[in-house]
């Protein structure tokens, strides 16, 4: 019996060698991608692990002020040194410095070198020639990566704050690539502060201290402004940070999974349909009909295999490739470039092959299905039963409960929030949607073209009409995959013009200067704003600005803080508000919260908060919500004023420059000539516009690719699928070329069969398309990414597609009228087919 | 070889039975021609015995401690098929993507026959069907007539009790129709199996050794 069906998988895979290759390379992409993006995640996460405990070794738990500005401070580190339970307790501070005067911005780790001994080693030099004497007495020391870059004797500066000192030696095991200095801790205090404590402790328990009991006996001991977070709490933070991001990219994997899955429905659907009398012979010589189902579900594996096992090397060499080349970022911006080691381990391996094989069978089940419960003898006299069961008399009704249930469902979906910060609802409406359209072709087909079956027509086009209103399945699995493929399509057109859209008029409103400089979370050198400030400076007006954040919660990204000089009772002048911004008492701090603070921690306006700033709980009131396309997990901002009047330093590390009229090519010079001498950032509004919007094409340049393979995968299905069909009926087409139609007449009616099923999927999937990327605008971006916008369908764009895949299909439709009808009608109705 | 005892079948909706209470045997070696008008049934009737439509009523016996292929499930049906029957169709039904020798192998393999019997068996029979030297032919090369020969050696390579023939010479002109006739004859006579012929040629029915005649009013 084995060799029966491998008889037959070999027959069939000669005979439709393009069909079978275009449905592996499906599933092999499908497989390609998912593995991918787990091994380049894996491998980034563990270097970034890696990474962060060579800097910060392994404690047990660290204790950490939850903003910059924050400290811990010296009783408490003395309280928890008496802990018995404690075995190691390492102070740090650790702050980002500037060297010399050169645009290099590295981090410089204070520590304790004796403590560090036991719990950060790699931080420090090596014992030869008392390095850590000259440790203690004020050198610092250099990763190698920055070794070779700074001379003896350097300054280390950050804001008004410098520190002239020698580079003592390397760090010889610091983690590569990595551009630190490490000092000792009462050095680094000494100049950059905090002076009345320390910025975290890092602690390791004692083996058989249980560590949860610890951790809840000290909580409530803590002052405010301060956070305990356990290891699994650094590595929750990590994998929060592109959590949304992976998940996406593993929706569109298995998006590619699917459309695999539907190649290999197509092409086993069109096998089973061709070869239906010779599975009836089978059946009739005694192939047993479990042997029938299985050699479709055998033919479907056979596909899977070799797709998956293609997949997965293919996979290995993108993601081995993307890691040479762009690092262990996924392009999404979390992670910085380093080339990480891709690790294939067998389980995961095992996990997607057997994902790709499901995919495949998954795709060749109702084919085999259908195989199964073919009626024998009336195969084996006519071929393949398409036509749907007669009698159907409740057909209509049975349709409009569905769409009804649906619709209901689809719409219930979008109202549910997000789930562990997973926009599931959105998924599964998406998917229930596109179901809605698949179920809705046979009723669309009625309601569009019932009324023409009525009218006067000519021959062919009466043939054509018939033949379509009869919904053979053939029609219908063609116009399911044009449905599928051109509602991706038009949803993710629409989703990246509405979010293109909605940045462009963003940029507009959040960049009013003609020019801005930035310096990356360092403050901006002291000596630039006081030239700034000067009369004869090229500049008229400057707002400053000072980028920091805080932590709301151990096991998600921090939240950025922007304190701005900004107006109390005009920040709509300077902030895009997405709703009402409301004026907040004298005697309260008003806060405006971005769209992701909303999102994720459900914050309305006028609500009271209470921010863990300046090393305390401070409260605060919700004047208004804004947009924010710049930062995803968070951002608040806070007037100037206040924050000075909270007992803040406001070191600036943003500005806003408006020139002298008259003056801005002076200014434009002058600034960009401060900002290469001291390793700033410098540019005009509209080159921050102009790179915004390229990074943002860039990024989704790939769905530019998605929705092209997309249509192309669902031509094919249209044209295997049609040409199926079509096949099927030689007899039938031979009938009428009997009766007097000639060759134009059958082509005309075949094209205009293929027009109206293509008709019926592009309506159907632009009206689902629209649905998508409404739930993609409004349900899934806001929820994963925590981006509103408004929906703009660009039809300019969507309707030359659909046109041009309604061209299409009439081709693919002529194309396989002509090779029905390429042999005599008499040989065709003399049973030779 | 076939026992047929009060088969009885009636279409869904039909005001009469197409048939009922049918009795009739065919014995070994014996080749009974079943002749009627079209739509009287011959076809249902075939179909019935090779447990392809269910019967109403009815027994229907194929080969010797033969279960009831009336009253089996699909699965069982189909076991009994592959062991007892051998099928001649008017169309030939030789599959296309395997050549003459795979072809005749099929009713082995679904027999689980030891596979290292197929090639002398195949010779054997292509050369008795006067096609020694085709096994690796393809169907596509090979005329009606060689095509219907590779059938009627495809229903005898698994020595069943039983040969189905509809109109097996339907589609040949008269001079091949006459050889392979003569062919399907001598070959079932000399494997002793029973054949129940379908046919509307009286020619055909006159070669068979008894002529059944179906009718509305039954077996004649």
């Amino acid at each position: 019996m084995m060799r029966l069906g491998w008889w037959l998988i070999r027959a069939q895979f000669l005979a439709r060698r393009g069909a079978t290759a275009l449905s592996m390379l499906a599933i092999a992409l499908g497989v390609a991608l998912g593995y991918a993006i787990h091994l380049i995640n894996d491998a980034a996460l563990a270097d970034f692990s890696r990474a962060m405990k060579a800097v910060q070794g392994e404690p047990d738990v660290v204790i950490a002020a939850r903003d910059g500005a924050g400290h811990v401070p010296l009783a408490l580190i003395d309280l928890l040194s008496r802990d018995e339970a404690v075995a190691v307790l390492a102070p740090v501070i650790e702050t980002r410095v500037r060297i010399g005067d050169t645009p290099m911005l590295v981090r410089l780790i204070g520590l304790d070198p004796f403590s560090a001994a036991q719990l950060m080693p790699m931080l420090l030099p090596d014992q030869a020639n008392d390095a850590m004497g000259r440790l203690l007495d004020g050198a610092v020391f250099a990763s190698p990566a920055l070794a070779a870059k700074v001379g003896a004797d350097t300054t280390v500066i950050r804001g008004a704050a410098r520190w002239q000192t020698h580079i003592g030696g390397e760090l010889p095991a610091a983690p590569a690539g990595e551009r630190l200095l490490v000092a000792d801790i009462a050095w680094v205090q000494a100049h950059f502060g905090p002076r009345e404590g320390v910025g975290e402790i890092r602690i390791r328990l004692h083996p058989e201290t249980p560590l949860a009991a610890w951790r809840a006996s000290w909580a409530p001991k803590l002052p405010a402004g301060i956070e305990l977070r356990a290891a699994a709490d650094n590595q929750a933070r990590v994998s929060n940070i592109s959590r949304a991001y992976r998940v996406n990219l593993n929706v569109l994997a298995m998006v590619a999974l699917l459309t695999g899955a539907f190649l290999v429905f197509a092409t086993q659907l069109t096998a089973v349909a061709q070869r239906s009398t010779q599975f009836a012979l089978l059946g009739v010589l005694g192939l047993p009909p479990r042997q029938r189902l299985l050699q479709v579900l055998v033919e479907g594996l056979a596909i899977g295999v070799p797709g998956s096992a293609g997949g997965l090397l293919l996979g290995f060499g993108l993601a081995t490739g993307f890691t040479r080349v762009l690092g262990g970022d996924l392009g999404g911006g979390f992670f910085s470039a380093a080339s990480p080691e891709i690790d294939a381990q067998t389980l995961p391996a095992a996990g997607f092959f057997a994902l790709g094989c499901l995919a495949s069978l998954l795709g060749a089940l109702y084919p085999a299905w259908l195989n199964r419960i073919q009626p024998l003898a009336q195969a084996l006299k006519t071929g393949f039963a398409q036509r749907q069961r007669p009698g159907a008399g409740h057909a209509l009704g049975r349709d409009l409960l569905l769409i009804l249930v649906l619709t209901v469902g689809a719409l219930a979906l979008t109202r549910v929030p997000a789930i562990a910060d997973l926009p599931l609802g959105g998924y599964a409406a998406i998917t229930l949607l596109l179901i809605l359209g698949i179920v809705s072709a046979p009723l669309a087909t009625r309601a569009l073209f019932g009324a023409l079956a009525r009218a006067w027509l000519p021959a062919p086009q009466k043939i054509a009409v018939q033949n379509i209103l009869q919904a053979p399945l053939m029609a219908q699995v063609a116009a399911s995959g044009l449905i599928v493929s051109f509602a991706l399509t038009v949803s993710m057109v629409t989703m990246v013009s509405s979010f293109r859209t909605a940045l462009d008029q963003w940029l507009d409103a959040v960049l009013p200067a003609p020019f801005y400089m930035r310096s990356k979370a360092v403050p901006l050198p002291a000596e630039l704003l006081a030239d700034l400030a000067r009369p004869d400076s090229p500049f008229l007006r400057v707002e400053r600005m000072a980028a920091s954040s805080f932590s709301l919660d151990p096991q998600r990204p921090a939240v950025a803080l922007l304190v701005r000089e900004i107006d109390r009772r005009q920040p709509g002048a300077r902030l895009p508000f997405s709703g009402a911004v409301i004026d907040v008492a004298p005697t309260e701090i008003p806060v405006w919260v971005s769209e992701a603070m909303q999102e994720v921690h459900g914050i309305a306006v006028g609500q009271q908060l209470r921010l863990p700033l300046l090393g305390r709980d401070v409260e605060v009131t919700v004047g208004g919500i804004w947009r924010d396309y710049a930062r995803q997990f968070g951002a608040v901002v806070m007037s100037a004023d206040d924050y000075l009047a909270l007992g803040g330093h406001f070191e600036a590390t943003d500005l806003a420059l408006w020139p002298r009229p008259g003056q801005e090519a002076v200014a434009q010079s002058w600034l960009r000539g401060e900002a290469q001498r001291l390793g700033v950032e410098a540019a005009a509004s509209g080159e921050i516009r102009e790179l915004s919007l390229s990074i943002f094409d860039k990024s989704f340049a790939i769905t530019h690719a998605l929705e092209a393979a997309a249509m192309l995968i669902g031509l094919f299905g249209l044209a295997v699928t049609l040409a199926a069909s079509i096949w099927l009926r030689a007899r039938e087409l031979a009938t009428l070329a009997a009766l007097g139609f000639d060759r134009a007449m059958l082509g005309r009616a075949v094209v205009l069969e293929g027009a109206m099923i293509a008709g019926i999927g592009l309506l159907l999937g632009l009206a689902c398309g629209i649905g998508v990327g409404a739930i993609l605008t409004e349900v899934v971006n806001p929820q994963a990414f925590h981006w509103r916008m408004p929906l703009r369908v660009p039809w300019t764009q969507v309707l030359p597609v659909a046109g041009l895949t309604l061209l299409a299909a009439m081709l693919a439709s002529g194309i396989a009228a002509r090779q029905a009808t390429r042999m005599p009608a008499a040989r065709i109705l003399a049973g030779a087919q | 070889m076939l026992s047929v005892t009060g088969l009885g079948k009636r279409h869904p909706g039909a005001a009469r039975p197409l048939f009922s209470e049918l009795r009739f045997a065919v014995g070994a070696g014996e080749v009974v021609a079943l002749v009627g008008e079209s739509g009287v049934g011959k076809s249902t009737l075939l179909n019935c015995i090779a447990g392809l439509e269910p019967a109403d009523t009815g027994t229907v016996l194929v080969g010797p401690d033969a279960a009831d292929m009336a009253r089996l499930d699909e699965a069982a049906a189909a076991a009994l098929r592959a062991r007892r029957i051998g099928f001649v169709f008017q169309a030939f039904h030789v599959l296309p993507t395997l050549n003459v020798a795979q072809n005749i192998a099929v009713p082995l393999l679904l027999n689980g026959i030891d596979a290292a019997e197929h090639p002398a068996r195949i010779e054997e029979l292509l050369a008795r069907v006067g096609l020694a030297g085709f096994g690796s032919r393809w169907p596509a090369s090979l005329s009606g007539g060689e095509l219907q020969r590779v059938a009627i050696a495809r229903a005898l390579v698994h020595r069943p009790s039983l040969i189905l023939a509809d109109e097996p010479t339907g589609n040949l002109d008269p001079r091949t129709a006459d050889e392979v006739l003569s062919l399907l004859l001598e070959r079932v006579r000399a494997s002793h199996a029973g054949a129940l012929i379908v046919t509307h040629s009286q020619h055909v029915a006159q070669a068979c050794d008894r002529i059944l005649a179906l009718t509305p009013e039954g077996l004649r």
